[in-house]
């Protein structure tokens, strides 16, 4: 039960994939100039990390050595592409905001890695909840960094004005920087500093 | 069996491809089946939206239902500014036909303002119960093509809406092309001056005089996104210039005497 419950919260601080493993950046700076497209993602990733890490793991004992990668790779992005086209199908909007990052997310480090570090040597179940801690872990940074930049660069969160920006008439001056990509470097940035000073063991 | 022998290496191969290749299959099939409504329904909100329905669609309005009570689709050859039956018009992608070269033309360079290339011969046009246009324009964009919808009066001259639906402008700059209180600078707007020559402009932000003569074709640019604003007022002095749109609202106001 123990294990159980490290499998799918030790991603949320203590071994974060963004904050800790540096893994998955790149898309973390483009889906988050809105919490809508953050969450989405968020969710997209948890998804594929969840299932490939369960169904490598499933079939671990039978995977050849010689062609492990591929089959992983075979595996995420058959996943990825089901989630792209649910999207286009039932969530037309959301699919063109995120445009060409669902499908990236077969390149995604952090689905790959816990398929390799942990889904080819631990249980089914445990290697689901590994796969879905690490994409709360993801969705948990993606989060943070998405309500930051609406707020500041939008003056909404989840598209409801907080801050009423001059562009509509209010006296919220936005900060055009939060709109840009490098944005969430610096914030990501931030979040590395805090929870390194908030746990310092974490320290390297 | 030994995992890595070359048999059993083949056969896991073999068995997940055809596996995935179903699951794929499976949710291509689930999307296609949706895609073509869902863009349909774009194209519907947008020329909706341009024609002055945007407070009815937030206020819950069918958009389906809207759009087939109040507009007809046309096709209309450039070339000749006629009403044309060269090609379906139920089923006439536009968008399409610019990957099929015998439904192109090449634009001259010297007209040529807003960087397409190509355009399409025939361009899928709404018209409503009134006799207003409402009239698809795309052009280059800072970042990429930018594709929206234009509505006119049946004078041929006066805007009554513009909205893009598809752009990928900077949000927070660029972007505010999708602004409410932007795009309300452009309804009432003259496209042509009195002697009938193109007039429509946009300027850089802040330098809209509303006292100038010219005043009542001239639209304020996006504060921060000089070229997007440059961008928008090439698409539209494209599309309302000769090798546009000038001779179809010229036969177009004629009609109407």
């Amino acid at each position: 039960m123990a294990k159980a419950k490290d499998a799918l919260l030790d991603p949320l601080f203590n071994n974060n994939p963004i904050a800790l493993q540096i893994l998955g950046i790149c898309s973390a700076l483009a889906v988050t100039n809105k919490l809508s497209t953050a969450l989405t993602m968020g969710i997209a990733v948890t998804l594929v990390t969840g299932f490939s890490s369960g169904a490598i793991s499933a079939i671990r004992k039978h995977i050849p050595t010689s062609i492990r990668i591929i089959v992983q790779m075979t595996i995420i992005a058959t996943l990825v592409i089901i989630i792209d086209q649910m999207l286009k199908a039932y969530a037309y909007e959301m699919s063109k905001a995120l445009s060409v990052y669902v499908g990236l997310i077969i390149t995604n480090c952090i689905v790959m890695g816990r398929a390799e570090a942990y889904a080819m040597k631990n249980p089914v179940g445990l290697s689901f909840l590994d796969g879905i801690g690490n994409g709360l872990g993801y969705m948990l940074v993606l989060l943070l960094v998405g309500l930051v930049r609406e707020l500041f660069g939008s003056g909404k969160v989840f598209g409801f004005t907080v801050l009423n920006p001059v562009n509509d008439g209010g006296w919220y001056v936005t900060n055009g920087l939060m709109l840009l990509a490098p944005s969430a470097f610096f914030l990501i940035g931030f979040i590395i500093w805090g929870l390194r000073t908030w746990k310092p063991e974490l320290q390297e | 069996m030994s995992n890595d022998s070359t048999f059993k290496t083949f056969l896991v191969a073999f068995l997940l491809c055809v596996v995935c290749s179903i699951l794929v299959c499976l949710a291509a099939l689930v999307r296609i089946d949706r895609e073509a409504y869902n863009k349909q329904l774009e194209i519907r909100r947008t020329v909706l939206a341009a024609d002055g329905y945007q407070d009815k669609i937030a206020a819950g309005g069918d958009i389906d239902k809207l759009f087939l009570d109040n507009m007809e689709r046309k096709i209309v050859d450039l070339e000749t500014g006629q009403y044309t039956t060269a090609v379906d018009v139920a089923t006439y992608d536009q968008r399409a036909a610019l990957e099929n070269p015998e439904l192109t033309v090449k634009i001259p360079a010297e007209f040529d303002i807003a960087g397409m290339g190509r355009r399409a011969k025939y361009a899928a046009i709404y018209v409503t119960k009134d006799g207003d246009v409402i009239l698809p324009i795309w052009g280059a964009g800072m970042w990429g093509q930018m594709h929206g919808y234009i509505a006119l009066k049946k004078d041929g001259s006066t805007v009554k809406g513009f909205t893009f639906y598809e752009h990928a402008e900077t949000p927070g700059l660029g972007a505010e092309v999708d602004n409410p209180r932007w795009k309300a600078q452009w309804p009432g707007k003259q496209i042509y001056d009195n002697s009938g020559k193109l007039a429509i402009k946009v300027v850089k932000n802040g330098k809209y005089n509303p006292n100038a003569p010219d005043a009542n074709s001239t639209i304020d640019g996006l504060a921060g996104a000089t070229v997007t604003s440059i961008h928008v007022k090439e698409i539209v002095r494209y599309w309302f210039g000769e090798h546009g749109y000038a001779k179809f609202l010229a036969e177009l106001k004629a009609k109407r005497g």
